[in-house]
C-alpha cells in the first residue's frame, strides 16, 4: 500500500508539473500575444464603473441612457421602451459586465467613457473625458407601427429600409426580451429573468435573444421569384416572352416527383401573369430553363451567400443561403425548387428587404445601416454614416421592369387588396412550406411609392414563421400582408 | 507533576504536563518549526495586506492594527490547539493552509471588501470547527466505527439541495447553473462540501474491510482470474452516484472529484489496475453521455475548446478568455497587488472560481507558481501522513483527504488556465466561500489527527513506560 501511496504522490507531482508548464505558457510564452488580443479589456473597457452615452432615434427619442447606481457603485443602464427596441440597442449585461448585441456592442467605443476628441485650442487645455451619443436611423413612429402590426403574433419579424440610403427605419421581431431586466444592478433578478424568459424560448418558434430580422433564416418561398424574374431578364430575356403551359403540376427531371402549385391551382402563360399569380409550376420551369449557373449568379448578385454589411456585431447577422451552382447538374429537382425559394434556400428578413430595396433603387442595393450620426457631449457631430452601394444587383432597366411586374402583383395578383388603392406599391408575396408539417411560413416584401416617376421611400419585408394560431395553409398576403402594409403606410406618411 | 525519577534518568524526555498530553522533544521541535513557518507566512500575508491598501487608497489600512492582532491571535490559537491536542502532527500543513487562506483574504479584500469581512468570519468559524473535530475525534479509528452513519449523513447532505423548501435555486452569478445550496433563512450552505469528506471516510473504511474480497481473484473467466463480481458493485455505485449528482445538481466538478478520489482509493487498496481501467472507461462513457444530454456540460466543453465561438453568449466563453487575458497581463512579475484590471470586474466570478486568475494577474507567474507550490506542500505532507499512519484505514483516509484537496485545487487551477474544462469549483482555502472554507478546515483537522498518530508511533510506541523511555533515548541520541 505504501508503494502505491508514493505513486499517488508522483502522479500528483506530475499533475502540478503540467499546471506549472501551462502557467509558463500563459504568463511568459503567450503573454505578449494575449496582451494584444481583441478581447483584452484594457483596450475595450466596458466597466460598470464608467458612464455610457445615450442611444437615440432619428426623431430624438432616447432609447438607452445610464444613471448613477443609487443602491451601490457604478452606473446602471436603462432602456426606454426596452422590448420595443431590443433588436436595435442590444443590452449591457450586468452579470457579465459586457455589452451584448446591437448598437451597444457595435458602437461601444463611442458609448464608453473616453478622451474627448480635440476640436480647438481650448480643448487641448481642458482635455476631458466624455461619452458620445449614437443617433440611429430608426424612426420611433415606424418602429411603433411595426410593433403594433406584429402584436397579435408570438413570432415574427419586420424591417423597413430606405432604399436610396440604406437607412434602417424600423427593425422589430418577436419573441423579444426586455434589456432592462438584463442590465439592472441585480444579478439574482437577471439570472431569474434569463432562466425563465430568455434562455431557450421553449415552446416558441424563435429564441427571444436572437434578432429575428438579421439572425433567423426562413425559406423565402415565392418572394424569391423576384430574383428569378430578374435572372430571366438579365440572362435569358426570351423566356419572358414564352407562353408557359397551363398546368397544376410540373414533371421534374431525374425523379418521379412532380412540383405542384399551391392549393392545386392551374396556371401558366406569360412572365407577368406568372409573377402576379405566383405560379410555381411556371417558375419551376423557368428555373430549369435558366440553368443553375444563371440562377445562382443572380441570387449572389442580390446578396445571397454574402454577409450583409449592416453595422451590427457579425455574430447576430446570418448569411442568407442559396445552393451552389455546382450542386444543380446532379440535382435538377432542387433547381426547380430553388427557383421558387424552397428547399435549401433560406433568407433573413433583412436580406429579403434588401432585394426589394435593390429593385426600388434601380438595381443598386445600398449598404443597410443603423447609425446616422455620433454626437459628442456638446452635441457636435463626431462621425456620420455615408451611404454607400453594397451591390450592383442588376441593371436599371431590369430593376424597373421587375418593379412594374411587382406593381401588378398588387393590382392584379396575389397581393390584391392589401394596400390602399391610392398608394402605388410594388410587392411580392411568399408562402414557404417548411418543416415536417409543411405548414406555411408567410412572407411579403414591398416597396412604395413605386408608381411611374416616383422614388420609393421605403422597402419593407416581413415574415411570420409557421406557429400555433396561424392557419396551416395561410398565405403571405393573408398574414404578412397587413403587417407590411401598416409599416409601409407609416413610413411613407400615408394617412388613410 | 510528572515522574521526576524518569526525567532524571533521561533528561531528553520532558515530564508530562498536566492536561496537555505527553509532549516529547520531537513534538516540541515540530511545533517550534510550525511556529517559525507561521511567523514567516504571517509576515508575507501582512505585507500583502498593507500593499493592497497602499495600491487602492495610497494609505495604510484603517484596520491595520486589527489585522495584526487577528493574525497573531490565530497563530497563537493554532499553536495552543496543536500543542494541546496533536503535539506530534506535521508542522508544515497548518502554516501553508493559513498562508493560502491569508493570501485569499488579501485578494478578496481588494476585489470585494464585503465578502472579505465574511471570509474572516468563516475563517474563524473554520478554526473553531478545526479544534472541535480534533477534540471529538481523538483517534482515527473512531471514524471507522461509524462508517454507515457517515454514509447516511453524506447521502442526506447530497440530496438536500434537491428538496423544495431548504434547497434553493442559484441566487447569484457564482452559483450559475448548479443546484448546490441549501438555505435556512439568510444562511446558505453547500452541504456537498461536507458530504465529500464523509464519503472519503466511508470509502476508506469500506475498502479496508473488503480489501481481500476486492483484491483476491476468485472467479475464473476463460484464462483470467477475476475478483468476485460482487466486489465491482461499489465501482458501479460510485459511478451511478456521481452521474446522479451531475444530472440532479449539475455539478460536474464534484462528480469528477468524487470519482477520482474513489478510484484512487480503490487502487491504493487493491493495487489492481483493472479497477482503474474499468473506472476510466465508465467515466468516459458517463462524460460522453453527460455532454450530449446536458446543456451545461456541453457548454463547458465548448467554452474550453472553442471559447471564441461562445464569447458573446450568456454563460459562454467570455470568462475563459478573460481568465487567460488576466494571466497574460500578469506576465512574470504581475501588475502588483490591487493594481490589476481584475479590480474593474474584467473577469467574472473572480473572488471564488476564478480567484486564481486574479492571483495570476496581480502576482504574476511568481505568485501563481507559489500558490501551486503551496498545494504541492500540502499534498506532500498529507501523503506523508498516509505513509506513516498506523492503520490501513488511517492510510486510506489520509490519501483520500489529500487527493480531495489536491485534486480539487488542480482541476480548478487547470480550468482557469484552460488546461482542463472549467468545472466551477472553489480553489481550496483561497476562494471566497464559507462552506468550502469550513469543510477544508475539517479536512485539515482529520489529516492532522492522522499525522499525529503516525508520528507518535516512532517516538512513543504503545509499550510500557520504561520501554518507551529507552527507545526514545536511543533514538534521539543516535
Amino acid at each position: 500500500m505504501d508503494k502505491r501511496i508514493r505513486l499517488v504522490a508522483v502522479f500528483s507531482l506530475l499533475c502540478f508539473g503540467v499546471l506549472f508548464l501551462q502557467l509558463n505558457n500563459l504568463q511568459v510564452r503567450q503573454a505578449g500575444a494575449l496582451q494584444h488580443s481583441v478581447h483584452e479589456p484594457s483596450t475595450v473597457t466596458t466597466s460598470w464603473n464608467l458612464p455610457r452615452g445615450d442611444i437615440i432615434t432619428s426623431d430624438g427619442t432616447v432609447l438607452a441612457y445610464s444613471t448613477k447606481n443609487t443602491g451601490g457603485t457604478g452606473y446602471v443602464r436603462h432602456y426606454t421602451n426596452g422590448p420595443l427596441y431590443a433588436d436595435v440597442t442590444g443590452y449591457y449585461d450586468w452579470v457579465q459586465q459586457a455589452v451584448q448585441f446591437g448598437i451597444e456592442d457595435q458602437y461601444n467605443s463611442y458609448l464608453v467613457q473616453h478622451e474627448s476628441s480635440v476640436h480647438n485650442l481650448g480643448d487641448l487645455l481642458t482635455q476631458t473625458k466624455g461619452t458620445d451619443t449614437v443617433e440611429t436611423t430608426i424612426s420611433a413612429k415606424v418602429q411603433a407601427a411595426a410593433a403594433a402590426a406584429l402584436a397579435p403574433y408570438a413570432s415574427g419579424a419586420v424591417v423597413a429600409i430606405d432604399p436610396t440610403t440604406g437607412d434602417v427605419l424600423a427593425m422589430y421581431s418577436k419573441p423579444g426580451y426586455d434589456p432592462n431586466q438584463l442590465s439592472s444592478a441585480d444579478g439574482t433578478a437577471i439570472n431569474k429573468y434569463y432562466a425563465q424568459s430568455v434562455k431557450s424560448g421553449s415552446g416558441l418558434v424563435w429564441a427571444p435573444l436572437n434578432n429575428g430580422v438579421t439572425y433567423n433564416l426562413t425559406a423565402p418561398g415565392s418572394t424569391f421569384k423576384v430574383i428569378t424574374t430578374a435572372a430571366i431578364l438579365d440572362h435569358d430575356p426570351s423566356l419572358a416572352l414564352e407562353n408557359v403551359k397551363y398546368t397544376a403540376a410540373l414533371k421534374l427531371p431525374q425523379t418521379n416527383l412532380q412540383l405542384h402549385n399551391f392549393a392545386g391551382e392551374v396556371c401558366g402563360g406569360t412572365l407577368a401573369v406568372n409573377l402576379w399569380k405566383s405560379c410555381d409550376t411556371a417558375y419551376g420551369q423557368y428555373g430549369l430553363q435558366l440553368g443553375g449557373t444563371n440562377l445562382a449568379a443572380e441570387a449572389d448578385a442580390f446578396g445571397m451567400d454574402k454577409q450583409p454589411p449592416i453595422d451590427l456585431p457579425s455574430a447576430e447577422v446570418s448569411v442568407s443561403q442559396f445552393p451552389a451552382a455546382s450542386t444543380f447538374p446532379s440535382n435538377q429537382p432542387s433547381l426547380a425548387y430553388s427557383a421558387i425559394g424552397q428547399e435549401n434556400v433560406a433568407d433573413t428578413v433583412l436580406q429579403d428587404a434588401l432585394v426589394a430595396a435593390g429593385i426600388a433603387n434601380g438595381g443598386k442595393i445600398m449598404a443597410p445601416h443603423l447609425m446616422a450620426h455620433v454626437l459628442n457631449d456638446q452635441g457636435q457631430v463626431v462621425a456620420s454614416y455615408k451611404p454607400s452601394v453594397w451591390l450592383n444587383a442588376t441593371s436599371i432597366a431590369t430593376a424597373d421592369q421587375v418593379r412594374q411586374l411587382m406593381l401588378g402583383v398588387v393590382t392584379n395578383g396575389t397581393a390584391a387588396g392589401v394596400f390602399p388603392p391610392s398608394l402605388d406599391v410594388a410587392a411580392k408575396t411568399g408562402t414557404a412550406e417548411v418543416g415536417n408539417n409543411n405548414c406555411s411560413s408567410d412572407w411579403m416584401i414591398a416597396t412604395g411609392p413605386a408608381g411611374a416617376g416616383q422614388v420609393p421611400k421605403v422597402a419593407v419585408a416581413a415574415v411570420l414563421p409557421y406557429q400555433p394560431g396561424l392557419s396551416c395553409d395561410g398565405t403571405g398576403a393573408q398574414y404578412a400582408g397587413p403587417i407590411v402594409a401598416k409599416v409601409l403606410e407609416s413610413a411613407v406618411g400615408y394617412a388613410g | 507533576m510528572g515522574p521526576v525519577t524518569l526525567a532524571a534518568v533521561t533528561r531528553r524526555v520532558r515530564p508530562r504536563l498536566v492536561g496537555l498530553g505527553s509532549v516529547t522533544e520531537w513534538a516540541r521541535a515540530r511545533r517550534r518549526t510550525e511556529l517559525g513557518l507561521m511567523f514567516v507566512g504571517g509576515m508575507a500575508v501582512l505585507f500583502a495586506a498593507l500593499l493592497v491598501s497602499l495600491a487602492l487608497s495610497n494609505e495604510l489600512p484603517d484596520n491595520a492594527i486589527e489585522i495584526i492582532v487577528v493574525m497573531i491571535a490565530i497563530a497563537i490559537y493554532v499553536q495552543v490547539v496543536n500543542r494541546w491536542l496533536i503535539p506530534d502532527a506535521d508542522p508544515v500543513i497548518m502554516p501553508v493552509a493559513l498562508v493560502l487562506n491569508g493570501i485569499g483574504y488579501v485578494m478578496i479584500e481588494a476585489l470585494d471588501p464585503g465578502e472579505a469581512g465574511q471570509q474572516v468570519g468563516w475563517t474563524l468559524l473554520g478554526l473553531v470547527v478545526y479544534t472541535a473535530v480534533l477534540y471529538m475525534v481523538k483517534r482515527s479509528r473512531d471514524l471507522e466505527r461509524y462508517r454507515y452513519l457517515l454514509l447516511g449523513v453524506a447521502f442526506v447532505m447530497l440530496v438536500a439541495p434537491l428538496f423544495p423548501v431548504i434547497g434553493r435555486a442559484p441566487g447569484n452569478a457564482n452559483a450559475y447553473g448548479a443546484k448546490l445550496w441549501i438555505s435556512f433563512h439568510s444562511i446558505s450552505f453547500q452541504p456537498i462540501e461536507i458530504a465529500k469528506l464523509l464519503l472519503v471516510l466511508f470509502f476508506a473504511s469500506y475498502f479496508v474491510e473488503k480489501r481481500e474480497l476486492l483484491t483476491i481473484p476468485t472467479r475464473r473467466i476463460g484464462d483470467h482470474l477475476l475478483p468476485d463480481l460482487r466486489a465491482f458493485g461499489p465501482v458501479a455505485v460510485a459511478w451511478v452516484l456521481s452521474l446522479l449528482v451531475i444530472v440532479g445538481e449539475h455539478d460536474i466538478g464534484f462528480s469528477l472529484l468524487l470519482f477520482v478520489v474513489f478510484l484512487s482509493l480503490l487502487w491504493v487498496t487493491t493495487g489492481r489496475w483493472t479497477y482503474v481501467l474499468i473506472g476510466l472507461a465508465l467515466f468516459a462513457a458517463g462524460a460522453f453521455l453527460a455532454s450530449h444530454l446536458l446543456g451545461q456540460v456541453d457548454q463547458r466543453i465548448t467554452n474550453w475548446l472553442n471559447p471564441e465561438s461562445t464569447y458573446k453568449q450568456y454563460g459562454g466563453g467570455y470568462q475563459a478568455i478573460q481568465g487567460e487575458m488576466a494571466f497574460g497581463r500578469g506576465g512574470l512579475w504581475g501588475s502588483g497587488l490591487g493594481l490589476g484590471l481584475v479590480q474593474t470586474g474584467a473577469v467574472p466570478v473572480v473572488t471564488s472560481d476564478f480567484i486564481f486568475a486574479a492571483i495570476g494577474e496581480e502576482l504574476g507567474l511568481v505568485g501563481s507558481v507559489a500558490i501551486v507550490v503551496g498545494y504541492i506542500l500540502l499534498v506532500g505532507s498529507g501523503l506523508r501522513a498516509g505513509l506513516r499512519a498506523r492503520s490501513d484505514f488511517a492510510k486510506l483516509a489520509a490519501v483520500g483527504l489529500t487527493v480531495t484537496l489536491g485534486f480539487q485545487a488542480f482541476i480548478i487551477m487547470g480550468g482557469v488556465t484552460r488546461l482542463l474544462p472549467d468545472t466551477g469549483m472553489t480553489l481550496p482555502l483561497v476562494s471566497y466561500g464559507g462552506s468550502s472554507l469550513v469543510a477544508n478546515y475539517v479536512l485539515l483537522a482529520l489529516l492532522m489527527r492522522i499525522s499525529n498518530e503516525g508520528n507518535q508511533t516512532t517516538t512513543v510506541p504503545p509499550t510500557p513506560r520504561w520501554a518507551a523511555t529507552k527507545s526514545t533515548a536511543s533514538a534521539t541520541s543516535a
